[in-house]
């Protein structure tokens, strides 16, 4: 028996309803937003005003360098190290399910929490530095020089989103031909030479897929800064995600907020377009 | 799309979607209004966290003795969220605002200036009768143009915390501290005989004892007619103060408020400079030390200078958009000018009210056992009428910004007149206004 033709759009409605007042609203509502300014409490059309003022604003200016500085050294460091991570758990034979659960754990604690603690440990007078005082090394300054706090930042991240990677790249090393291994092997290649010769290439596609979701991931990056340090020591680890935020909420500036975000929005539109022409083949 | 974009206009949606709803459960006892009317049924909706959500209830219980026909429902929100909804609801034109909202007095000018429309003119409803009560600066933080728009509610008189067995056993009398210099040679000394340092500051994310420190030589980030005062003398005074402190290592680096509890608690500060309401705290987290906490107002900057100085504190606003503004303005007028709801609260709940008139009953007399039988209400309620007028426009959440930023550049070596001078500039820059030279 053939179904009607509407009946697919039929059960399609829940979900095309809560996409049209959750997604498609506020994207076109923020849109209209981000020509507009707040004059005496209600929204005036403001023309081009709001994306002027970017480029002179510092701060502005100083979250875009924060989060491109956080992005370029963060991505491929955890990007690598989940490949190599994912290669030596492939290896493993014995207990092979505790070693990934463990390494996996991170990925689902709540971003807060793990902020939290990280914030606490990372004190000047916390876990962190006690266990480096053990080995001699004197206090160092997590959360309050600017560098290190970009450090603990990216450091924080990494912990937390290593695991995630680390699946995703495990998942695809299940589909890499063993003979290719063992081709290699006859011909004398060594394990570092077959994992930068044979995995990584292999791992291409999925590389490329992980380096979008963590550029996407890094550009809205809020939860993290905004419990270990504000923002902080003066707006140097202040985000976008942060800037948005805090212009929205704190500084009652819906207009340029939205501004805000549509920059981000190109950003990761520009970015992933660079990523796939560089790497993609197609 | 950006997470918190998306969370901002699905607030302004979930907003107008509940106004709608709202509407329903209104429509008996609106447009009447007068709480008085005893047939009428009204329900308020009030928004507020922590504390004064008991306090509101409490009140209600006083207040219904008398009208009956009102009932009043409290959502308990999160500090904070209170902000972020209040802020898209006016931004909304006022849809699913409560008919009360608690405001902490450093907002409700942003708020004021923000959405000048926003809330309910108190003085048009007869307010100004009233307000003889309250102490000078709360009256002023409360309104606009000479008109008020906030129902004064707590304050927070400033005073130092003070461990008495720390102090004891360093040999050092706190009656001999009278200023600031004063109290660095005292922590010193407290320092050098018992490990325990001066104050607990989060030096890199928040400024509170330097606004103390303003707010008590009568300036603060914007002078009376806005302009940006961070290169007032006195501001550059109180920042270096701090790095005097800073310097001789007595400055507890703390991360937040549970920072700041966990050093009040385990005795490595010896004081904890604060509001009236921090006493809640001391006593609920700190039990053991019973009888080892005493207060001493803030030192003065001189000999004989100014020593009172307040932080925190709110008020009670009405929206605009209320469909029971009069029956709102009768019971919030109520709480506000009531002796017995005052005390209540007080009592109770730990808030220091702002209402003068209750500064005559037996408890501002009493001894308290806590404090090693010291009167601290008394102490702080001959300060409230001391305490100079803070300035904070609709700027001043970007002004802490840039305060804060002047200390952590302090704190991380830079001389304080010049990062206070940078700040200067860049708050000047974001908010268009001029810098006092």
């Amino acid at each position: 028996m053939r179904t009607k033709a509407y009946v697919p759009y039929l059960f399609l409605t829940p979900a095309l309803g809560l996409f049209a007042v959750f997604m498609a609203y506020p994207i076109i509502y923020s849109f209209l937003l981000s020509f507009q300014t707040s004059e005496a409490g209600e929204m005036v059309p403001a023309g081009l005003s709001n994306y002027q003022r970017l480029f002179s604003d510092e701060i502005f200016l100083t979250a875009l360098t924060n989060t491109f500085v956080i992005m370029v050294i963060q991505v491929p460091l955890m990007l690598f190290f989940a490949i190599v991570l994912a290669s030596s758990l492939n290896a493993v034979k014995r207990l092979k399910g505790v070693f990934r659960v463990s390494f996996f754990m991170p990925a689902v604690t709540s971003l807060v929490a793990y902020s939290i603690i990280f914030s606490i440990m990372l004190m000047g007078d916390g876990i962190i530095n006690q266990l480096l005082a053990a080995f001699g090394i004197g206090a160092i300054p997590w959360l309050s020089h600017p560098w290190w706090a970009k450090a603990a930042l990216i450091l924080a991240m990494t912990w937390r989103w290593i695991g995630y990677n680390m699946v995703i790249y495990l998942a695809a090393m299940q589909n890499i031909q063993e003979s290719l291994y063992e081709a290699a092997s006859i011909d004398g290649a060594s394990r570092i030479k077959q994992f930068f010769s044979i995995t990584i290439p292999q791992l291409k596609p999925v590389i490329l897929f992980t380096a979008i979701l963590s550029t996407i991931g890094t550009l809205q990056l809020f939860d993290e800064p905004y419990t270990l340090t504000k923002g902080g020591p003066s707006d140097a680890t202040l985000t976008i995600g942060m800037y948005l935020y805090q212009t929205g909420f704190r500084y009652f500036d819906f207009g340029y907020a939205s501004t805000l975000a549509y920059v981000i929005v190109v950003i990761i539109a520009v970015l992933s377009f660079i990523q796939f022409k560089v790497t993609g083949d197609e | 799309m950006l997470k918190v974009s998306k969370l901002l206009t699905l607030l302004l949606i979930v907003s107008v979607v509940l106004a709608a709803c709202g509407g329903n459960n209104e429509n008996e006892g609106t447009n009447t209004g007068a709480g008085g009317a005893a047939d009428e049924k009204v329900e308020l909706t009030a928004w507020a966290w922590n504390v004064n959500v008991g306090a509101l209830n409490s009140a209600m219980e006083l207040y219904k003795k008398d009208h009956p026909n009102v009932e009043l429902k409290v959502e308990d929100i999160g500090r904070l969220d209170v902000y972020d909804k209040l802020s898209t609801g006016l931004a909304a034109g006022g849809a699913g605002l409560p008919d009360i909202v608690l405001v902490e007095d450093d907002r409700i000018q942003g708020y004021l200036e923000a959405f000048p429309k926003g809330f309910v003119n108190l003085s048009e409803k007869g307010f100004d009768n009233k307000a003889d009560s309250f102490p000078a600066f709360k009256k002023e933080l409360a309104s606009k143009d000479g008109q008020f728009y906030a129902f004064p509610f707590d304050a927070g008189p400033t005073g130092m915390f003070y461990r008495t067995d720390i102090f004891e056993q360093a040999g050092v009398n706190p009656e001999t501290i009278t200023t600031w210099d004063e109290f660095i040679a005292a922590g010193k000394t407290i320092k050098e005989k018992t490990g325990a340092q001066a104050v607990p500051i989060d030096k890199f994310k928040d400024d509170a004892l330097f606004r103390m420190m303003l707010n008590q030589q009568g300036v603060y980030y914007f002078d009376k007619e806005g302009k940006i005062d961070f290169n007032n003398p006195q501001v550059v005074k109180a920042m270096e103060t701090i790095k005097a402190m800073g310097d001789a290592d007595l400055v507890k680096d703390v991360n937040g408020w549970d920072g700041t509890v966990s050093a009040t608690i385990d005795g490595t500060v010896a004081t904890v400079p604060f509001g009236a309401w921090y006493y809640g705290t001391i006593i609920d987290q700190a039990k053991d030390a019973s009888g080892k906490w005493g207060v001493f107002q803030l030192p003065a900057f001189e000999k004989g200078g100014n020593r009172a100085s307040n932080l925190g504190g709110s008020s009670w606003m009405i929206p605009s958009e209320s469909k029971n503004a009069d029956a709102a303005y009768a019971f919030a007028e109520y709480f506000a000018t009531t002796d017995e709801v005052q005390l209540i609260a007080m009592e109770q709940h730990g808030l220091f009210p702002s209402l003068q008139t209750v500064y005559e009953s037996e408890l501002f007399q009493n001894d308290v056992e806590f404090f090693s039988g010291q009167k601290i209400w008394k102490l702080f309620s001959e300060e409230m009428k001391d305490i100079p007028t803070p300035y904070y426009t609709k700027d001043y959440a970007l002004a802490l910004d840039e305060a804060v930023k002047a200390q952590a550049d302090t704190f991380n070596g830079k001389n304080p007149a010049d990062a206070l001078k940078e700040a200067a500039q860049r708050l000047a820059d974001r908010t268009k206004r001029e810098i006092n030279q």
